[in-house]
């Protein structure tokens, strides 16, 4: 039985922020949720979550409501961080999982080892406050999964950490998948969902614009991809005389190329022998999450930076 | 125990702990308990340090003679009539010969003033002058005034040819028996001074309760809400969770330092006999303050002030923490909880004025007044401390309380579940309705 989100609708004021929305997570899948800035992934969650009421549409986990559901059933990394800035990170941990029943001495020993296993251990009895922002996220991570939830929420998990910390923390995901959670994550950073994500879904303005396991949506948008790279040419000026070719991504390591439908991608491979290149890379390749993205939302997703200038606007109406 | 109450106590349990080690409250309350030690013991400390001095005032009266006055002591009459209580003489009144020199030493303290009396010609009319260096609050003046009054009278009163004993009997003052106007109530029964400070100090304890740990609900609901810690509670805990513990967290943590205080006051305040003789080696006034308090002090006072801190407490508690719930930034608390703290200054503020006679409203309004809930834990706990109100009374106002606090605790709750994850807008009244109405 699988987390159910069928036809969510909530309105805030005049916006709409999800319009219908439905789609399905597998369970112990790592399930990736894309969207623009206010496309209403933040809304979904909160909604899945119980913080927030749809005006209609359920979320349904294993065939029960998500209002009927124990509290521990979900682990919850919010999108905004939080920790009470002036409370010993062990002990915010406890109580944390106290409030989801975890018992106070179970609480310490799982909590000092997961510290110990992201490399904090001295941190325990440290104030927040007083912590790095990448070390704060890594005790908000610690917070979502103490209580052992069969499901993970977690919005914008990789965000604002550091390579060391995205891979520490890619470990972790991993690692929960395989103790047979479910993990949704919505992230804009679409190497992370390319590289994590057993199955997506992707959403524009508040509707669904596509969904499903990471390979089908690939295959579905009917794209041909080349990725193709010659000895001592990097421009490969030649391929625009190639019919049916059109260069999505010119690059110093290797081209890559949309091939359109109908014509054999084989015939890139050709056209570079009848020209006596001597071909170092030659690939034909699905269409990649960021440009399935582009082609299907119109834009390319927001990065960090505008993401991080761009002011809520109404509660729970952010990406 | 269920959910609820679990998930409650346990966010009592963090906002109490946390609280009550904190270095701010440590130091705060062992401050605010020397300063009620002191308070308590400040009768005794004064006597100890202060001597009770009478204040020498100087008497310049040249004998008239040749002028047919009566010869009269006014300094043996200024002293009777200033010192009601001769045991423990105020005025001690010093002849003086100088005019002059008796004024340069009221000037550098040595006397307290100089009251100059000068023959008129008239028999037993004089003119009064009194030298001093003025003091803003005038009480030597009066009690100055109120001895020339007395004095003046009983010479004028020679000078008619009355004999002392006559005097006497003229001027002691008739008694006059006070009644109640309810023929229902006997004389006796009713307001007592010591009941009506009681009463008074009770309803400054809940006003002071109210206006500092409320605003600290205030500001801890405000603190999760700007560090964004609001949402990762609220996924393991719902909203009404959320705000009882938190009231009763912060309840707790203002229980414990009333109790800090109070403790250490009350027993030296019941010491104070001992203590009296102890220090200053005198026998204890059997009648002291510690002996009128435990006469006035029943337990059924007690139990209805409790019920009225605890009931009044949690509706002006609850209504802080759903205020607070709507601000993004605790910058923006003070302006939107200001109504509110308002609304208990006031009513503190009616209480006191009106059982104080500052401001005298129809009976009929007053009773009508102490019922109201927000009014109540001030108005009705005053006017029942000091007998005005009866048992029955004040268990309907504290029905009415217990109600209204139930309705503030549902609509806070309310509040609270909307205003949490509501950032970046300005609560306005037509937003708060919204909010309301969509609530789940």
């Amino acid at each position: 039985m699988s987390l159910v989100f069928d036809q969510l609708r909530k309105r805030f004021g005049t916006v709409q922020a999800l319009d219908g929305i439905s789609f399905n997570v597998d369970p112990h899948q790592v399930f990736g949720f894309l969207g623009a800035n206010g496309a209403g992934k933040t809304t979904a969650m909160r909604i899945a979550l119980d913080i927030l009421r749809a005006d209609s549409g359920t979320v349904t986990w294993q065939g029960r409501d998500s209002t009927e559901l124990p509290r521990r059933t979900w682990g919850y990394l919010p999108e905004e961080r939080g920790l009470y800035p002036r409370m010993q990170v062990l002990d915010q941990l406890v109580f944390f999982a106290s409030l989801y029943g975890i018992a106070r001495g179970e609480a310490r020993r799982e909590a000092l080892a997961w510290l110990a296993r992201f490399r904090i251990p001295d941190y325990a009895t440290r104030r927040a406050e007083e912590l790095s922002k990448g070390n704060q996220q890594k005790v908000q991570f610690i917070a979502a999964i103490l209580h052992d939830p069969e499901v993970l929420i977690m919005d914008e998990p990789f965000t604002g950490l550091d390579p060391v910390n995205v891979a520490l923390l890619k470990q972790a995901f991993l690692e929960m998948r395989d103790r047979g959670k479910t993990i949704v994550f919505s992230t804009h950073q679409m190497e992370m969902a390319e590289e994590l994500c057993d199955a997506v879904a992707i959403i524009d303005h508040g509707q669904l614009v596509v969904s499903g396991p990471t390979r089908d949506v690939k295959r579905e948008s009917g794209k041909q991809m080349v990725r193709l790279a010659v000895a001592d040419d990097a421009d490969i000026p030649w391929l625009a005389d190639v019919p049916g070719v059109h260069v999505t991504r010119p690059g110093r390591d290797y081209t890559e190329l949309e091939v359109a439908q109908g014509i054999d991608p084989e015939s890139v491979l050709e056209a570079a022998r009848e020209r006596g290149e001597r071909v170092t890379l030659f690939e034909i390749a699905d269409p990649t999450l960021e440009q399935i993205f582009v082609e299907r939302v119109g834009a390319a997703p927001p990065s960090e930076e505008e993401r991080t200038l761009a002011a809520p606007v109404a509660p729970g109406a952010g990406s | 125990m269920n959910l609820t109450a679990r998930n409650a106590v346990i966010v009592a349990r963090r906002e109490y702990t946390w609280r009550v080690r904190s270095r701010t409250f440590v130091i705060s309350t062992l401050l605010l308990m020397a300063l009620g030690i002191a308070g308590a013991a400040a009768p005794i400390l004064i006597t100890l340090f202060v001597k009770n001095t009478a204040a020498q005032v100087g008497l310049y009266a040249p004998t008239a003679s040749g002028q047919g006055s009566v010869s009269v002591d006014l300094a043996a009459l200024l002293t009777a009539n200033a010192n009601p209580d001769p045991k423990n003489p105020s005025i001690v009144v010093v002849p003086v010969d100088d005019l002059d020199v008796a004024r340069q030493e009221v000037v550098s303290g040595q006397l307290a003033g100089v009251l100059a009396v000068a023959p008129t010609g008239q028999p037993g009319e004089y003119g009064w002058t009194y030298y001093d260096n003025g003091s803003p609050f005038g009480q030597t003046k009066l009690r100055v005034q109120q001895t020339v009054n007395a004095t003046a009278f009983q010479v004028r009163m020679l000078a008619a040819g009355l004999t002392p004993a006559q005097i006497v009997q003229a001027s002691t003052p008739p008694e006059v028996s006070f009644e109640p106007a309810d023929p229902s109530k006997t004389a006796g029964e009713g307001p007592s001074a010591t009941g009506f400070g009681l009463g008074f100090g009770m309803t400054v304890i809940i006003f002071i309760a109210i206006l500092v740990y409320g605003q600290w609900i205030a500001m801890s609901v405000a603190e999760e809400k700007s560090s964004r810690v609001m949402e990762v509670v609220l996924n393991a805990a719902s909203p009404f969770q959320l705000l009882a513990g938190k009231v009763v967290g912060v309840g707790a943590v203002g229980f414990t330092q009333y109790a800090a205080v109070a403790v250490p006051a009350l027993i030296v305040l019941l010491l104070q006999p001992t203590l009296e003789s102890v220090i200053l080696g005198t026998t204890g006034n059997a009648s002291g303050p510690a002996t009128e308090l435990a006469a006035v002090l029943t337990p059924q006072l007690v139990i209805v002030f409790g019920a009225f801190f605890v009931l009044g407490f949690a509706l002006y508690a609850v209504l802080y923490a759903g205020i607070a719930s709507l601000v993004s930034r605790q910058e923006d608390l003070n302006p939107l909880i200001g109504p509110l703290t308002m609304v208990a200054t006031l009513g503190y503020l009616l209480a006191a004025w009106t059982m104080a006679g500052l401001i005298v409203l129809p009976p009929a309004i007053v009773d009508l007044l102490s019922y109201v809930p927000f009014l109540s834990p001030y108005l009705m706990l005053a006017r029942y401390a000091a007998g005005q109100a009866g048992d029955l009374e004040a268990l309907i106002a504290l029905v009415i309380l217990a109600a209204s606090t139930l309705v503030a605790l549902w609509f806070a709750a309310r509040l609270y579940s909307a205003g949490v994850l509501l950032y970046g807008q300005r609560p306005s009244v037509r937003n708060l309705i919204a909010i309301l109405r969509s609530a789940g």
